[in-house]
């Protein structure tokens, strides 16, 4: 008060300057800690439990006092946590729809009436979330859950889900996990990081108050990523669900190889996404928006701002007069004010100019806003941002400049653009590579947006009724992966083993094995390397024919001829893509009985068997041509006013390592489901039997289907499955094989991100496991070409 | 005075370049909306500012002679002495910004000011006020009598027909001639946002005014179906920041219509600073047209006092807010 009886009225009416600002009660939280002597215990089995002699992780606010401090759960808590949650999944998942739709619903009075509490502690840890934004979410999926056996049949829960979010993960996106699990009728275990941990606690808590089943939300605490890997360990958990920064997510891929988990991730935190501002904007509100969420002190990722050059001086300006008089930004720690000195002096070497409001502090945690003007996509300060307040400043010359330049980034997280011009807004929202599409507008989220980031940005879909798949399996399939524990192996070494060589006989040249090409960008060939496999007859007896023996060359030949064709091909039309594959099934049936005979001589299987199976393939192929236009987004039902939409995507370039298991029908299947999509495949042959595959070649060939769009390289196994995991354009691999091929992809494909669909088949003939590729289920169908697809969705807000 | 905005030429190319995203100006006028008033003396503070903004305004059928002997007194003391003396604002010359009367009236409010020995200046609405709809001559006309008449400053109405039709052209030249039949008197230009359609022709419109030389862009006649608004002052500041920015002249803005609450006038500040700057935070650059606001004001500042200084207050005001409530109430109902 003693400031305030200095500064008189007159004073005031002089300066009309702002009052002091108001300091935030916080008075409900705090007490909600005391309740809890500040020491928060981990909640098991609908409790706290506050174990002793654990470490424990203190937690301060942003003025370094101290909040509270969390246990540091070890191994037992893990597994008493994890025999919880399982008990916790039985008891949820017997209820019906309607009951557990009613515990969310419940949650939300319960949050109406301790809303209070809930926001004023996620200030207080620094995890800001306002109630209202939780009710939103909570609302959302009640109606999901309530829905999900009439609206997703045939789908049921994984069992125990194991969310794990990063120490700068919001609580927003912790919940765009834990919810939908929940909802699906999963139990779920809360990782939470740092800052979320006190919040988790404390809806959890009030979860147990609504009627939630004990054990089925759970959250333990720990003191780093470490604790992520060892719940994952745990064999009661069926899958890992991350959200939070790229490095502890590759950290967790890393450390979960092996183990038979699957696991999804979304690196939402860090991302560089670009906030384009064509000459048709309303520049002025562009401006005022970029300057309030660049400048931010917590932000979620990097902003680079590309601007027309037409409306750059423009944008300039404004960024000036607009920027005049803001204050500096608090940092993190002194270390980053370090990296953002460097950044700065680095930036100004190459003769970047900048926009500060004012002059910077010789020294401390802070930092002016800062506009760094004349950026180009390949500067040190936009390829590795800093933290801090800085915001690159960019320029293009056209509409398809603008998109090429957004697109620069490894990352595919979301987009800002601004123009007036419909055309040109919706243009650009298809063509630009990210989840999500903000038309005059910025980080807007609503948990109806199926949201999966592209390229380096994620593997899974959040939000959405796609979304909700993640915690979901076909009623019918079994889980895709034993579990196991990692086996310590070389992955430097894996898939390096020389095949044996092929030396020249003197068998009759008549009957000798015949050799088959493998078939790159249209065109069947031989290997780069020139050298073969012998293909074994099914009783091991002789050899049946030679395929080429593929490899890292192939691959990139393949991948270099696919990308060129695969734009092209996802934007045809879908009839257009369903012409070319209804001709693909009328080759296939014109070739019947050379494919058959394939089949008969490569497995033994008996003709009529055999011309079964190519009856099915070309049942099959014709099933995808009909869904290439039935594969569809739509709108979205936003609670604010204007238009929400949702495309399917093709996710670019799949590698398919295929199974042993009906070697025909499951090829055709796998590649219908990805060109259906207007995806590109690169197809390796099983190893054992890969005539069928070779032989499909020729009805590729008489296709219509682009030079490029499919390619088959045939050759060992593990060797293929190194090239492909190492490609850095293939999105996504599909993996039949072994326990260590799988374990050798999870570790591998951290960077850039890919999307894996593994499965562990044995080498014994097991004629009961695996799917089974006979049936022609619509959610048989439906998950194939779900996993072929990343959504991305596009709000353009209207008043 | 600073020097006053000379106008330039008619820059066609700019107006059609001018865009504005209705949605992104709404959530801007929200963010405004839920900024954090000041409380305690800077509340009192900027309530006073605000006093000395104020245009004090009857635009009535039945003003006569004394009721705007009323109006013009209490524009020359707008806020009790002794609440004034408390704050040690008694001698710092707090009166509202001008008196604001139709052409008729002006005569009768300068010779009160005058006996009242005050400077303060009378504005008139003119050319044919609200509608603009009477031939250009008279309302030319108007404007000289008003001025001929002793009144310092001219709130004009433009013709909403040229605007609709997007003959700024047009729309420029009837400006600039009222520009010239004010003379030495300050031009407020009224651009009656509630007819205007949409966000892009409002700034469209502000910047053909500022071009043809207006001292202040007014968002409405009071008159409208919609007055004052936020979002639309967010256009129109826009469009006078962008104005100043290629031109180096400060335009004035004076919102006026259904500005009722001190509440309300705190919010205007805070619009005003957020877009503009401290700059535009005096009645030179900044006017808010209303009647019964003052009476309002003056209820908080008295209500401050009970609060924060703890003298006892009895409520000596409503004698005269009566007149206030009454003029608003006319105005209203026509």
């Amino acid at each position: 008060m003693a400031g305030n009886t200095i500064k008189t009225v007159h004073d005031i009416f002089q300066s009309m300057e702002y009052g002091p600002a108001a300091t935030p009660s916080y008075a409900t939280a705090q007490a909600w800690l005391d309740r809890h002597s500040r020491s928060l215990g981990l909640f098991i089995d609908g409790k706290f439990v506050c174990p002793a002699d654990r470490q424990r992780r203190p937690l301060t606010d942003s003025k370094g006092v101290d909040v509270c401090s969390t246990v540091c759960a070890v191994e037992d808590d893990i597994s008493q946590c994890a025999s919880s949650a399982l008990n916790g999944f039985k008891a949820w998942s017997v209820l019906s729809c309607y009951q557990r739709a009613k515990v969310l619903l419940r949650l939300v009075s319960v949050l109406g009436q301790h809303g209070q509490c809930v926001s004023e502690l996620c200030e207080l840890c620094g995890a800001s979330c306002s109630s209202s934004t939780l009710i939103r979410q909570l609302q959302y999926y009640s109606s999901w859950a309530q829905l999900r056996d009439t609206l997703i049949t045939n789908w049921t829960p994984l069992g125990v889900v194991a969310v794990v979010v990063s120490d700068d993960c919001s609580l927003y996106s912790l919940m765009l996990k834990v919810l939908p699990a929940l909802a699906m009728g999963n139990s779920v275990i809360i990782v939470p990081g740092l800052n979320t941990a006190p919040p988790a606690l404390l809806l959890a808590q009030l979860f147990i108050g609504a009627g939630l089943p004990a054990g089925a939300l759970n959250v333990l605490t720990g003191s780093d990523m470490s604790l992520c890997a060892k719940v994952a360990q745990n064999p009661n958990i069926s899958h890992v669900t991350y959200s939070g920064n790229k490095q502890d997510g590759v950290m967790l891929c890393k450390a979960t190889a092996g183990m038979g988990v699957p696991l999804s991730v979304s690196p939402c935190i860090g991302a560089t996404c670009p906030f384009i501002i064509f000459e048709s904007a309303d520049i002025d509100s562009a401006v005022d928006e970029v300057i309030e969420t660049a400048f931010k002190k917590k932000r979620e990722v990097h902003w680079v701002l590309c601007v027309q050059e037409s409306i750059v001086d423009s944008v300039v300006t404004r960024l000036k007069l607009r920027m005049a008089g803001m204050k500096c930004v608090a940092l993190r720690s002194d270390g980053d004010r370090v990296l953002v000195d460097a950044a700065i002096q680095e930036a100004q070497q190459q003769g970047a100019t900048l926009i500060q409001p004012c002059s910077v502090p010789p020294s401390g945690a802070q930092y002016p806003p800062t506009v760094l003007c004349g950026a180009a996509p390949s500067s040190p300060f936009v390829v590795c941002p800093a933290p801090g307040p800085l915001l690159p400043l960019m320029t293009f010359r056209t509409h398809t400049e603008g998109v090429t330049i957004g697109n620069h980034t490894p990352h595919g997280q979301a987009a800002s653009i601004w123009t007036e011009d419909l055309t040109l807004a919706l243009e650009t929202a298809r063509s630009l590579s990210v989840g999500s599409v903000w038309v005059n507008s910025h980080s807007v989220s609503d948990p109806c947006m199926p949201v999966s980031g592209h390229k380096d940005s994620g593997t899974c879909t959040d939000g959405g009724q796609e979304g909700l798949y993640q915690f979901l399996r076909l009623r019918s399939s079994p889980p895709p992966l034993p579990r196991s524990s990692p086996v310590s192996m070389d992955y430097s070494n894996f898939g390096t083993a020389a095949c044996p060589a092929i030396i020249p006989d003197d068998s009759d040249p008549a009957s000798a094995p015949k050799p088959y090409p493998q078939f790159v960008g249209g065109k069947a060939c031989k290997s780069v390397s020139g050298c073969s496999l012998a293909v074994q007859s099914p009783g091991g007896s002789g050899v049946l024919a030679y395929c080429p023996d593929g490899g890292k060359k192939d691959v990139r030949n393949a991948v270099e001829a696919a990308i060129k064709v695969q734009p092209g091909w996802m934007k045809k039309s879908p009839s257009a893509r369903a012409q070319s594959l209804y001709s693909l099934a009328k080759g296939l049936e014109a070739k019947r009985r050379d494919i058959a005979a394939s089949i008969n001589v490569q497995t033994g299987l008996s003709m009529d068997e055999a011309e079964k199976e190519v009856e099915l393939g070309i049942a099959r192929l014709s099933d995808w041509a009909a869904y290439c236009d039935k594969v569809q987004g739509g709108a979205l039902p936003m609670p604010q006013s204007g238009s929400a939409l949702s495309f399917p995507e093709a996710l670019g370039v799949l590698g398919v390592v295929l199974p042993d298991k009906n070697p025909l029908l499951s090829m055709v299947t796998l590649l219908g489901a990805a060109i259906a999509t207007g995806n590109a495949v690169v197809m390796v042959p099983c190893q054992k039997y890969p005539l069928p595959a070779l032989a499909f070649i020729q009805v590729l060939q008489s296709s219509d289907l682009p030079a490029g769009l499919v390619n088959i390289i045939s050759g060992g196994r593990d060797q293929m499955t190194v090239a492909l995991a190492n490609h850095s354009v293939i999105k996504a691999i599909w993996y039949w094989g072994s326990a260590e091929g799988c374990q050798y992809l999870q570790h591998t494909c951290t960077s850039p991100l890919k999307t894996l669909r593994l499965f562990c088949q044995k080498d014994e003939e097991g004629k009961d496991e695996g799917k089974d590729w006979t049936q022609s289920h619509p959610s048989f169908m439906e998950e194939m070409w779900r996993n072929a697809v990343q959504w991305k969705s596009v709000w353009i807000p209207t008043a | 005075m600073a020097a006053r905005n000379p106008g330039m030429k008619l820059d066609l190319e700019w107006v059609s370049k001018v865009r504005v995203n209705t949605q992104a100006v709404l959530k801007r006028a929200q963010h405004i909306q839920g900024q954090k008033i000041p409380k305690k003396q800077w509340q009192a503070a900027w309530l006073l500012k605000a006093v000395t903004c104020i245009d004090l305004t009857t635009l009535a059928g039945d003003d006569t002679p004394s009721n705007i002997h009323r109006l013009c007194l209490k524009a020359v003391q707008p806020i009790r002495y002794d609440l004034l003396k408390k704050m040690d604002m008694h001698n710092k010359g707090v009166t509202t910004a001008a008196v604001c009367v139709y052409p008729s009236r002006v005569g009768e409010a300068v010779i009160t000011l005058k006996a009242a020995n005050s400077s303060l200046p009378v504005a008139s609405v003119a050319t044919g006020f609200p509608a603009g709809q009477t031939p250009l001559e008279t309302r030319l006309q108007e404007v000289r009598m008003a001025v001929a008449h002793g009144a310092s400053e001219i709130d004009i109405v433009i013709n909403r027909k040229l605007a609709l039709a997007g003959q700024w052209e047009a729309m420029y030249d009837e400006i600039h001639q009222f520009r010239e039949a004010c003379g030495d008197a300050h031009m407020k230009t009224i651009l009656a946002i509630g007819e205007l359609g949409t966000f892009t022709n409002i700034y469209k419109a502000s910047l053909v005014a500022m071009m043809a030389g207006s001292d202040f862009i007014k968002t409405s006649t009071g008159k409208e179906v919609v007055n004052a608004t936020y979002p639309v002052a967010i256009v129109m500041v826009r469009a006078i920041r962008d104005y100043y920015l290629f031109t180096g002249q400060k335009v004035g803005f004076k919102p006026a219509g259904g500005i009722r609450t001190a509440q309300e006038s705190l919010l205007w500040f805070t619009l005003i600073k957020e877009e503009l700057g401290n700059d535009w935070l005096c009645p030179h650059l900044f006017r808010l047209g209303a009647s019964s606001l003052l009476a309002d004001i003056e209820r908080q500042v008295g209500f401050q006092h009970i609060q924060y200084i703890s003298i006892p207050y009895f409520p000596a005001y409503k004698y005269v807010s009566f007149n206030f409530f009454f003029f608003f109430y006319r105005s209203t109902i026509m």
